[in-house]
């Protein structure tokens, strides 16, 4: 029932911050604020285990669902804190509270087609809203509408897919027989190999993994990178395990074959490689961000490479840790680049020195992206890989743990290099106190001091920015470190 | 066979050839409309009152977003007309046709049990052969969903971006949902109502993409302004 409530609350705030962002963006946001703060107590206080049913379907909350409910719905309140400060139209908190809900949702059911085609509709928001509404750029970029348009039918048409052999795997005549697995001959086989395929492609397209990538970086380019982690990192979070979760119960292990097993490592080791690669030779975070994140779509998607419970379970801590570092990730690019203006590693030389706090959480989010042994997140990657390539999986974790250490290492470097001219012309990272007194005020003490929070807040903004960045950084850590339960 | 199914289904068809191939914004929203209404009533038996509300609903909402976006932009008539719409739907339709025979065959042949009305039924003539499966409603369904995804897909892949694009992205949500009865049986309630969700975001956001590519193009002669 708790699950209910927060759907419902993050569904109906969710939407009521996206009508009315256009016109009241200050009410938008204090909507989308509070509905962020009522969803996180919620899933606080959603118990680990709790069922119910509803028009003939049970749904059940699990550790995994409230682990990602506490901590998509926290990041999310510290972005929405985030918004307020950088400015502009709110296109980050509204789709990212309808993502919430419909993702809680899609995770506790247990109906697979109702999952995808919730995901499938809850999903389009984040790119549609920061897509028109939300371009960095102006509305009058030539790449704005086309992209938002690939987007869109990138989300809804892996959704469908994923509809598609889901029905054809519920089908009498389907791989299943449409009540369970089946004698495994080779026609069977066949079918259940051809199935697990098709819902891979589907999690490429949906992931926007290497070479369906096109649109996702373009996306990644032009819009805030606050608005990135709803879309990509926990909207394909979601998608992925609801594709994974019916993989092992409707195919099981015995559908990845020899080949099936190829062709999956093939493509996310496409993305592993190709990704890394691309967000260390990129100069601007947003590029790096967003290769980072394919990056970590193509780790989980190892997972269909075996389907067994383990590295089921494994993939579970990694897409909720690895969307967690990747938020805190995406705020940090935000402030730098509010705080700063430049957003290329050549105009931010010394950013850490100009702002001390953002530099300790940014060192957070790059111990927690590459993990430390009995880490979860690089215990999950570990077996991940281990599971797909037995033999050499192990030396290639730690290849592919040490890429995040190259691309994020390149940012910290600069950020301890000597403090750049753009860098020094930006906003003081350090706090600074104004005095608390307005001018011409002369009443008593407190109201003097009532009187002083918003220019302080305004003195302050880059810091309590970086404080923002700080909290998700310990978030990530301990995302990092716990896992979800999975 | 089940006359009224045929029926629904030649509507559905003739809603979507209408939506995909006028010059007129208003009949295209109204063949939208027909095609979304006749395929929330394509079922044997009809679902309880409350799922079909949701889906007519549904159709009736996703119909008005796809008429206010229509009003906005400029006309997209379909570059073939609509006799060759006509024929790809009728082309679709007897695909979809096909692949529920052949289902019901594979389902036959590997002597599986159906558990559901449709494909593959055994009919009052006695058990089903392999090859020998009557025009079920399952089968009516398929046909109707390959016959909008035949007619879809087009503008939705290779159409202008615009309120062409913006129907085709209803049709080829709605043929899956379609597909989705016709291969593996009718849906629980809660289905049913992600579904219709799906489709009414599919229409908003294809009505929200149409109007703002009409927004961004220049200005036009009133002529080519479809509302106008």
């Amino acid at each position: 029932m708790t699950l209910l409530i927060l759907a419902a609350v993050a569904l109906g705030t969710g939407i009521a911050t996206i009508l009315v962002s256009g016109e009241r963006r200050s009410l938008a946001l204090a909507i989308g604020l509070v509905g962020s703060l009522v969803v996180l107590a919620l899933a606080l206080a959603m118990p680990d285990t709790e069922s119910l049913i509803i028009g003939g379907v049970g749904m059940i909350s699990t550790p995994v669902v409230r682990a990602m409910a506490v901590a998509w719905s926290a990041s999310l309140a510290v972005l929405g804190l985030l918004e307020i400060a950088v400015g502009g139209r709110p296109t980050v908190v509204g789709p990212s509270l309808v993502g919430l809900a419909v993702a809680g949702l899609a995770l506790a059911t247990r109906d697979p087609a109702s999952s995808m085609a919730a995901l499938a509709a809850g999903g389009v928001a984040g790119v549609v809203v920061p897509g028109l509404a939300g371009w960095l750029d102006g509305p009058d970029m030539p790449s704005r509408l086309p992209t938002t348009s690939r987007g869109t039918l990138a989300i809804l048409g892996s959704g469908l897919l994923a509809l598609a052999v889901i029905a054809w795997g519920a089908s009498p005549a389907g791989p299943l027989g449409g009540g369970g697995r089946i004698s495994i001959d080779p026609a069977a086989q066949l079918s259940l190999g051809l199935a697990l395929l098709v819902i891979v492609a589907a999690v490429a397209i949906r992931t926007g993994l290497i070479p369906l990538h096109v649109w996702a970086a373009r996306f990644m380019e032009g819009v805030s990178p606050l608005a990135i982690p709803a879309a990509f990192a926990w909207g394909s979070a979601a998608f992925v395990l609801v594709a994974l979760d019916w993989s092992q119960v409707f195919l099981g292990p015995a559908a990845a074959g020899d080949a099936e097993r190829l062709l999956i490592i093939f493509l996310a080791l496409t993305s592993v490689v190709l990704g890394g690669l691309a967000a260390m030779v990129h100069d601007d975070v947003e590029h790096v961000l967003g290769y980072s994140i394919l990056q970590d779509a193509g780790v989980a998607l190892l997972a269909f490479a075996s389907l067994e419970p383990g590295v089921v379970a494994a993939a579970r801590n990694w897409l909720v840790a690895s969307a967690t570092v990747k938020t805190a990730l995406a705020a940090w690019a935000t402030v730098v680049r509010t705080t700063y203006g430049g957003h290329r590693l050549d105009d931010l030389g010394g950013w850490a020195r100009h702002s001390p706090a953002l530099g300790v959480a940014f060192a957070g989010i790059l111990v927690a992206a590459i993990g430390l042994p009995n880490m979860a997140l690089f215990q999950a990657r570990t077996d991940l890989v281990a599971s797909a390539m037995p033999g050499i999986g192990q030396i290639l974790a730690l290849f592919i743990a040490a890429m995040p250490a190259i691309y994020l290492g390149r940012i910290a470097i600069a950020g301890l290099a000597p403090v750049s001219p753009a860098v020094a012309a930006g906003m003081s990272g350090r706090p600074r106190w104004r005095g608390g007194r307005a001018v011409g005020w002369s009443e008593g003490p407190l109201t003097q001091a009532i009187r002083a929070i918003p220019g302080e807040l305004r003195a302050n903004r880059a810091p309590l920015m970086a404080l923002g960045v700080l909290a998700l950084a310990v978030m990530a850590l301990l995302t990092a470190t716990g896992g979800a339960g999975g | 066979m089940n006359l009224a199914l045929v029926a629904i289904v030649l509507a559905i068809g003739a809603g979507a050839v209408l939506a995909v191939s006028t010059r007129d914004g208003a009949a295209s929203a109204t063949g939208l409309a027909v095609a979304l209404v006749a395929s929330a009533l394509l079922s044997d038996p009809l679902p309880s009152a409350a799922v079909l509300a949701v889906r007519v609903v549904a159709a009736l909402l996703v119909a008005t977003m796809i008429r206010s976006a229509v009003r906005s932009g400029p006309r997209q008539p379909s570059p073939v007309g609509w006799p060759s719409e006509a024929l790809l739907a009728t082309a679709g339709a007897v695909a979809g046709l096909g692949l529920a025979v052949g289902l019901a065959s594979a389902a036959a042949a590997g002597g599986l049990g159906l558990g559901l009305p449709g494909i593959g039924d055994a009919g009052p003539g006695g058990p089903v052969e392999p090859g020998g499966t009557a025009l079920t409603s399952m089968a009516l369904i398929t046909a109707a969903g390959t016959s909008l995804l035949a007619l879809g897909a087009a503008p939705l892949v290779h159409g202008r971006p615009g309120t062409r694009r913006a129907i085709g992205l209803v049709l080829v949500t709605q043929a899956v949902l379609l597909l989705r009865i016709g291969v593996a049986g009718p849906a629980v309630e809660l289905e049913e109502i992600a579904r219709e969700g799906l489709l009414v975001v599919a229409g908003a956001t294809g009505a929200a993409l149409a109007i703002a590519t009409a927004g961004s193009m220049p200005a036009r002669e009133d002529g080519e302004r479809s509302g106008t």
